[in-house]
């Protein structure tokens, strides 16, 4: 039997009295694309430190291929909310993305030019960083996310804060790169008919309020999730 | 001291700390950490204090002051996510009290006004020594550490994730900063030295591909302004230092060095 790539169960944590997560279990199959969808505050970009070991959970574990994540870590690369990035400073698209292999011996899918050229991104390599639109620079975020070797790609917020077609073309790649066998798990907002592009859908709330196909998470929630995307749209 | 020496030094001085202190001050602007550059220069003043107190060399005491002072701001800011600039303020007045209070306390005799905005025409042969090991300093730490610095110049979380020493590295550019400042203390004072680290980084920031290109440039530009400043003060018969500081602030003032869209 196959080991998942990442596995999490019970996970639980709590800021002072305020829980923010609680009883969080999932599993994510090799070759898929998952959308972790919540509200503002709904626990994700939490969740997803604890799927990459940054954060110790107050209960639970999380696993990758069958090993705890603190003695894996680097199987279980983060791709950044594009705030903590400083867009202004003096660098090249090309030089940018090469610092996702620091500190890693090996490359990871794909080296620099590789990334660069799956990202779409190869004529605008010498380019300074803030020169590039909203979704170039989230597009070369995630060049140099996959020059880092790894088994589970966590990506928080890809989509926030870039235009409609920006983010059609960010999620037809994600598409492309689970269909060549990466696992990826994206936080985002979006609650309209984007989410059909993901093979499963997890609705976060603290705790799992749904989980599976986008049909079927869509009439698990039904007049709710109709609600927000009437709200969002 | 020859004649030579009387203004050959001054001038080396002017021009190296018009290369060095950019440099430096190219790290600290691109890492949105010049106040912390601020902190430092004002925090050596306890330390040369003491150091004087002591008998022993005062850039050295300025050194360790100032790197005292680094990571006392450092800790207090955990804690205070929307304090971090009045931490950093409050540690910085309190430090410069502390040298003050320390004057009559060791009952020492310390020239605060040269401390504060320095003496660039009695600068000797050994404040010369002083600039290079910092010199030295610094060519070490970007010739060693130059990729990581960009990394945590353009996404410290990141950096920090992919296992960078992220502290470590803080830690010793704390270091560099303090020896930076303190030999130049002499020259442009710890107050002036300030817009020796900022002004030549600012103009062409903008326009610049890398953070190696960004040091070349504010180099030169400080180089310039080290130079003008000191050639004028020759014929205007004023004190060098604080002409350097208004050379640095007139050149924010030309409009073709700022980016295309400021107003």
């Amino acid at each position: 039997m196959r080991v998942p790539p990442l596995v999490a169960q019970g996970l639980s944590v709590a800021y002072g009295n305020r829980v923010v997560l609680d009883d969080v279990s999932l599993t994510l199959e090799a070759g898929t694309l998952t959308a972790l969808v919540g509200a503002n505050g709904a626990g994700k970009s939490t969740l997803l430190h604890l799927l990459q070991g940054r954060l110790i959970p107050s209960a639970g574990m999380v696993a990758c291929d069958g090993m705890p994540i603190q003695s894996c870590r680097d199987r279980v690369v983060l791709m950044p909310q594009r705030g903590r990035i400083d867009w202004s400073f003096p660098i090249t698209v090309r030089e940018f993305v090469a610092l996702g292999a620091m500190g890693n011996s090996s490359f990871g899918c794909c080296d620099r030019e590789a990334a660069l050229q799956r990202v779409g991104l190869e004529s605008l390599a010498t380019r300074r960083l803030d020169a590039l639109s909203g979704g170039q620079q989230q597009r070369a975020l995630l060049a140099r996310t996959l020059v880092q070797p790894s088994r589970v790609l966590l990506l928080d917020e890809p989509c926030a804060a870039i235009d409609p077609p920006s983010r059609g073309q960010l999620i037809a790649l994600m598409r492309q790169l689970a269909d060549a066998g990466q696992t990826l798990l994206v936080s985002n907002h979006d609650w309209g008919s984007a989410l059909d592009l993901y093979d499963r859908v997890i609705v976060l709330d603290g705790r799992v309020v749904a989980d599976g196909a986008p049909q079927q998470v869509r009439s698990m929630l039904g007049s709710n999730l109709a609600a927000q995307e009437s709200f969002h749209e | 001291m020859s004649e030579l020496d009387l203004w050959l030094v001054p001038l080396l001085m002017a021009l190296l700390i018009g290369v060095l202190c950019p440099i430096t001050g190219t790290l600290l602007v691109t890492q949105r950490r010049v106040l912390q550059a601020n902190l430092i220069s004002h925090a050596v003043l306890p330390g040369v204090a003491i150091a004087v107190a002591f008998g022993v060399d005062p850039a050295i005491g300025g050194v360790l002051s100032g790197l005292l002072g680094s990571l006392a701001a450092e800790r207090m800011q955990r804690g205070q996510p929307a304090g971090q600039e009045a931490v950093i303020n409050t540690v910085l007045a309190g430090f410069l009290g502390l040298g003050v209070l320390l004057i009559p306390v060791l009952n020492i005799r310390l020239d605060l006004e040269a401390l504060l905005f320095g003496d660039l025409l009695i600068v000797d042969w050994s404040d010369l020594y002083r600039v290079l090991v910092a010199a030295a300093a610094m060519a070490l730490l970007l010739l060693t550490r130059y990729r990581q610095l960009v990394f945590l110049g353009v996404d410290p979380e990141g950096a920090q994730a992919s296992g960078l020493p992220v502290r470590g590295l803080q830690l010793v550019q704390a270091l560099v900063t303090s020896m930076v400042i303190v030999s130049a203390m002499s020259a442009v004072g710890v107050i002036l030295v300030i817009g020796l680290l900022c002004a030549p980084v600012l103009p062409g920031l903008w326009r610049v591909k890398s953070l190696r290109a960004a040091m070349l440039q504010s180099a030169l530009v400080g180089l310039g302004l080290s130079a003008v400043g000191f050639l004028l003060a020759v014929p205007l018969n004023l004190p060098p230092g604080p002409l350097i500081g208004v050379v640095c602030m007139v050149l924010l003032c030309l409009p073709k060095l700022r980016p295309v869209n400021s107003v």
